[in-house]
């Protein structure tokens, strides 16, 4: 089994990189621009250890994980609650969820101005626009997941005497997992998407400010080393984390992995 | 004092517009402890007629007694066995059969021993601990009937619940149903589209037209002896009754909806 990982993935993986490297170098050796606009492989290798080692990027994920992990449990709190309350209450869904569908259509940055005027340049701000960018879009699929599991488990658990809460608890939540998780891994990423946007904007420290400190100091390498770092924080929670977690529960239910 | 007394004058549904009007004055009674199948051509009411008797579905006139109390809402003495079953993926066999229990705030060990106990009547001590994905189609009944049977409710109310089983496994599970009803003493309202199955299971057999409104056509009394089986000369014979009535029943309702 091993054996054929590697042959199948690990190898067509391997030789597209080197691939993509060469072709990189390539287009460097090519001159294609100067090289304070067009880095080469080395030299954001260069800055990316150097990044590292000097702990500045370290750091700057520690503060956008702390900012991130704060936000995204707000909106999972606020929206699974706003989900229940779409759930429980029919007047609910007709009445505010046309508001709660328009204001998960608004980009997260839109929220930026409202921020900074109620919080300042602040930590608030950012981890406001972080819950606003994501908390919609969770209570939305929590919502449809929640609504749309097969109504025979919800009939069952009537039939056996559940009511309230724990009808909540022990039919909807289980019966919707897997949709759940879709849920939170894709409001995952509008949270991560919303926290970069906001620390691009001023000086907030974190992996967005570090983006646009290489910008301003002019080091190309400094700016591509950490937009991959920022790249492979990315895969690496989306593939690793939500994707275990949800093969993981995929199994365990009986579904085909999606 | 019979343990179900049903009345009901009209059952509808809105359907577009208009109300669809699926039975009417459906009257009969139900002893404690007694089987009772009902048969009936497809779209009569008999799955609906259930979720009634459950409790699931207070939308229709009449009264459905219960002990002599009028049934408001779900109790989980009326059980309903769906014909989805709808046994839940997330938990093990040990744990779907656990649920209503641990719902009902059974203490741990108490849940435990009446598990057991059940798993064993329906033999799956084996796969206790497998998730339902795991089991056949034959198993998989037997934990929707063991996780009701745990419940300990005076009524079953079983839908079609063996349609999609093939004929061997049907066969157990009529002589595991019989050898069950007869140690549990419960009563069961048992929906079937087989009349054999009606015959070789029921003490008694009630019959529905043809819809559009449907009614109760005929009762039929079974009196052969225990266990049965499906070849049985005396199930054929009353076989052969009971699908005469039930015949002329379908052939309305091929007629009413070719040639209307
Ligand atoms: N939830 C519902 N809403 C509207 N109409 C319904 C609903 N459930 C059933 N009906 C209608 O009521 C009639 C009876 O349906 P029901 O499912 O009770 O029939 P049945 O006797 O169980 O049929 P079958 O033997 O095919 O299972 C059908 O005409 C069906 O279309
Ligand atoms: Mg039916």
């Amino acid at each position: 089994m091993t054996t054929n990982f590697i042959r199948s993935r690990i190898v067509p993986c391997a030789l597209f990189y080197t691939a993509l490297l060469l072709g990189w170098q390539v287009l460097v050796v090519l001159r294609i621009g100067p090289s304070y606009i067009f880095p080469s492989p080395l030299n954001v290798a260069l800055s990316l250890a150097e990044g590292f080692r000097d702990r500045s990027f370290w750091f700057g994920i520690l503060v956008s994980f702390r900012r991130l992990l704060t936000g995204f449990s707000l909106a999972i709190a606020v929206g699974g609650v706003l989900g229940a309350l779409l759930l429980k209450s029919r007047t609910f869904e007709k009445t505010a969820g046309s508001l709660i569908l328009g204001l998960q259509t608004l980009p997260s940055i839109c929220w930026f101005p409202l921020a900074l005027v109620w919080f300042g340049l602040s930590e608030g701000s950012i981890i406001f626009v972080v819950v606003m960018g994501s908390v919609f879009s969770f209570t939305m699929t929590i919502h449809a997941g929640l609504k749309n599991i097969p109504p025979i488990y919800v009939n069952i658990g009537r039939n056996m005497g559940v009511r309230g809460p724990a009808l909540l608890w022990d039919v909807f939540i289980p019966a919707a997992l897997p949709s759940l998780l879709l849920g939170l891994r894709q409001s995952w990423a509008f949270a991560w998407r919303s926290l970069l946007a906001g620390e691009l904007l001023f000086n907030s420290q974190g992996l967005g400010f570090l983006l646009n400190m290489g910008r301003e100091l002019n080091d190309i390498n400094r700016v591509v080393a950490v937009m991959l770092v920022i790249m492979a924080i990315g895969v690496f929670i989306d593939k690793l984390v939500f994707g275990r977690m949800e093969l993981a529960v995929r199994t365990r239910y009986g579904l085909k992995p999606s | 004092m019979p343990i179900l007394k049903v009345d009901i004058a009209s059952k509808s549904y809105p359907a577009n517009a208009e109300t669809l009007l699926v039975f009417e004055k459906i009257r009969f009674e139900i002893g404690r402890g007694e089987f009772v199948c009902l048969v009936g051509p497809s779209g009569c009411g008999k799955t609906t007629l259930l979720n009634i008797l459950a409790g699931l579905d207070p939308r229709y006139e009449g009264e459905v007694l219960f002990k002599g109390r009028r049934v408001d809402g779900c109790d989980a003495d009326r059980l309903m066995i769906f014909q989805e079953l709808g046994l839940f993926p997330w938990l093990t066999v040990r744990e779907n059969i656990a649920f209503g229990l641990k719902c009902k705030k059974v203490p741990a060990a108490k849940r435990a021993r009446i598990c057991s106990e059940y798993l064993h009547m329906v033999d799956l001590a084996r796969f206790q601990d497998s998730y339902i994905h795991e089991i056949s189609a034959g198993m998989k009944q037997r934990v929707a009937l063991a996780r009701a049977l745990a419940m300990d409710p005076e009524v079953l109310l079983m839908d079609e619940p063996f349609s999609s089983l093939d004929a061997q496994a049907r066969d157990l599970l009529y002589e595991e149903l019989q050898r069950i009803w007869g140690i549990t003493k419960k009563t069961i309202v048992f929906v079937t589209h087989n009349v054999r199955e009606a015959v070789c299971l029921g003490d008694r057999i009630l019959v529905f037209s043809a819809p559009p409104v449907a009614r109760l056509k005929a009762s039929f009394s079974v009196g052969l002896p225990r266990p049965r089986t499906i070849e049985a000369n005396g199930v054929i014979d009353i076989v052969k009754c009971v699908f005469g009535e039930l015949k002329s029943e379908i052939r309305k309702t091929y007629d009413h909806e070719f040639h209307p």
